[in-house]
């Protein structure tokens, strides 16, 4: 097998982070989700609370200022070192799986890349965070929606396409419909496909 | 209040508003906002054709005050002297960087002092001012910040102390001479001032404020370098002084350039040589100099900055044009019931805490006709009013790590190789540092000129 890089963008509560981790395992591949802050941390000598306080956060515009691409926050900053990390493994020839991270734009130029986005029927998003973390339905529905807005946020703001809009995916798909399971034979089908095994 | 004024103060605040969002580059934003100026205040409101060329002002570049200057002159409109300035010591910090002049002369300096940490805090920051007196203090913590950071991690302390410390002294060096910060060169090219005219005033204050300012980081920083400072140095483990020189050639010939700009800067009170024809020949000069890398030199101009300051130019034009600014003015001289110290000292504070949330050359270029006409209408001394607006504009960005450009640089340096310096750790001493140093320059201000 060549390179492989499999992005995995996903809508909260949609088991996508649980789907990447499968496709990781069934393609014996490393993954990059916590994994990338605990990396970065033993590289900079930072901290994961530090490095996890910031990560996936959009900077505070009244906050922050750039001066010919330097800017003061350190939530940019802490981006910029986790897409110039994937660049560098990317670079490198290694094959992984990442998920989140803007990974589907930045690493676009790798054709080893397969990008993929995992959304969910709100119902069954809802239903399985009341399950994982224990919440009313109610409160279940304010942390999905919370979530995705925080992520739809630090995605259009580092790159220009928007967060979920299908054309920068490679196969964007409803895991409610065939459940985790399903989905990740379903997705593992297509990477086969993909790299012609 | 009529259509014209009223328009005038919409887009300067929109554009303000946009700049501090940042949410579309802030180049795009001032030209955007010269062309809406150009287009409504003067074109539909005030139908006047003379007022957009007199903004404009390329009818400056055929006057004979404009490169060479015998008496203090004034300008209006688009400010090409800072520009073309701008443009010229641009492309000379090109050339040394990419000679490797910066990373050299940071090197070279560890070395003298043995790469022990408090003699290099010590000599750092003080090259930061000394280096920022002359060139952009963007580039100056570029280098300086990247040096540290390499040495912390070789001789194990904490660059961040020392990151901080040299932030506030490019900025307290860049206070000191008329080409050291933007709002500075703003100031002089507008009123007509010499290098000696800051370096007698500001410089002065900047000298003091330095000593203080470095004994005031000493204390405050101490505690966080002490540790590593006892521990012997390996010489052998640190990149030589020479390795960061890139070509011998270019190396010599842009020391040289350099030499040459500091001394046409410092004597072109007595040249007669303004800045801008002090810039266009350093430029050309580089650019001759650099052969079949004159191309490449060109291009990696920053150009956006340039727009940013015509744009701006020209929204603070349609300001002065309808008046605006003579009420501001007015307003100043009113709050302070004619008092000389209290209008002093508005215009210092305000200026410092303004350019410390907000880009202080949008504000300086604002407050430039604001003082020249506080000036004629109160009579007080134009150049007092001047040297507080320079202070308060240079000094006030140092309060917070969005304050002034070299705040911004030398924060994300520290941050991009694992040091993130939050608002907090920023402002804990860095804004008493700033406090002090105003409150100095606000005493040296009443007690020399009132």
């Amino acid at each position: 097998m060549g390179q492989l890089i499999i992005s995995v963008g996903r809508e909260f509560g949609s088991g996508g982070r649980i789907i990447a981790e499968a496709l990781a395992k069934r393609f014996n591949l490393p993954i990059y989700d916590r994994h990338l802050i605990t990396e970065i941390a033993e590289k900079t000598g930072l901290t994961t609370e530090e490095i996890e306080k910031y990560n996936e956060n959009p900077k505070h515009r009244l906050f922050s200022r750039s001066v010919r691409g330097y800017s003061n926050s350190i939530e940019d900053n802490i981006a910029e070192m986790q897409f110039n990390f994937l660049k560098t493994k990317a670079e490198s020839g290694e094959s992984f799986v990442v998920v989140g991270r803007c990974s589907e734009t930045k690493l676009r130029e790798y054709p080893a890349l397969c990008s993929l986005f995992i959304i969910g029927d709100m119902d069954a998003k809802i239903k399985r965070v009341m399950e994982v973390y224990e919440l009313s339905e109610d409160k279940a529905k304010d942390l999905i929606d919370k979530k995705d807005r925080k992520r739809k946020r630090y995605h259009n703001y580092h790159c220009s396409a928007h967060w979920g809009d299908s054309r920068l995916y490679d196969l964007c798909i409803n895991s409610s419909r065939l459940g985790i399971e399903g989905t990740v034979d379903c997705l593992e089908n297509y990477i086969r496909a993909r790299i012609g095994e | 209040m009529t259509a014209a004024q009223i328009f005038a103060i919409v887009i300067f605040v929109g554009m303000f508003i946009m700049i501090v969002l940042d949410k579309i580059e802030r180049h795009i934003v001032t030209l955007g906002s010269g062309v809406l100026t150009l287009v409504v205040v003067f074109g539909i409101c005030m139908r006047s054709g003379g007022a957009i060329w007199d903004t404009i002002a390329l009818k400056s570049f055929a006057t004979r005050d404009f490169w060479y200057q015998v008496a203090e002159t004034e300008s209006k409109g688009i400010n090409w002297a800072t520009i073309i300035f701008i443009a010229g010591m641009m492309v000379m910090v090109e050339g040394m960087a990419k000679a490797g002049f910066f990373r050299w002369l940071c090197m070279k300096i560890a070395y003298l002092v043995k790469c022990r940490t408090i003699p290099v805090f010590i000599t750092f920051t003080i090259m930061s001012a000394v280096l920022a007196m002359f060139i952009d203090s963007i580039t100056v913590i570029m280098f300086l910040a990247a040096v540290t950071v390499e040495l912390a991690q070789l001789l194990k302390f904490n660059p961040v102390p020392m990151i901080l410390a040299e932030i506030f002294c490019a900025n307290l060096g860049g206070s000191a001479t008329m080409c050291g910060d933007p709002p500075n060169i703003i100031i002089g090219t507008s009123l007509g001032y010499s290098f000696a005219d800051f370096l007698m005033n500001t410089g002065l204050i900047a000298g003091v404020s330095l000593i203080i300012s470095v004994v005031f980081f000493y204390f405050a920083f101490r505690k966080e370098m002490v540790s590593a400072n006892g521990a012997a140095v390996d010489m052998s483990k640190l990149p030589k002084p020479s390795e960061a020189i890139t070509n011998k050639k270019d190396f010599v010939l842009s020391t040289i350039i350099f030499i040459c700009a500091v001394v046409l800067l410092v004597t072109h009170s007595i040249t007669h040589l303004t800045v801008a024809t002090i810039g266009l020949f350093i430029a050309a000069v580089t650019l001759i100099v650099s052969g079949k890398d004159a191309l490449k030199l060109l291009k990696k101009l920053d150009y956006k900055t340039l727009i940013f300051f015509i744009g701006l130019f020209i929204v603070v034009g349609g300001l002065e044009e309808t008046g605006i600014l003579e009420i501001i003015a007015k307003f100043i001289e009113n709050i302070s019931g004619g008092n000389v110290m209290l209008m002093v000292a508005i215009i210092l504070w305000v200026s410092a805490v303004a350019s410390a949330f907000v880009d202080n050359i949008p504000f300086a270029a604002t407050m430039v006709p604001v003082i020249q006409s506080l000036s004629s209408t109160s009579g007080v001394d134009l150049k007092t009013l001047s040297w507080a607006l320079a202070i308060g504009t240079d000094i006030g960005g140092s309060a917070t790590p969005i304050g002034a450009s070299a705040n911004v640089v030398g924060t994300s340096v520290a941050a991009k190789n694992g040091y993130p310096i939050s608002w907090g750790r920023y402002c804990k001493k860095l804004a008493p540092a700033t406090v002090i140093v105003l409150a100095i320059s606000t005493v040296y201000i009443f007690v020399r000129y009132m």
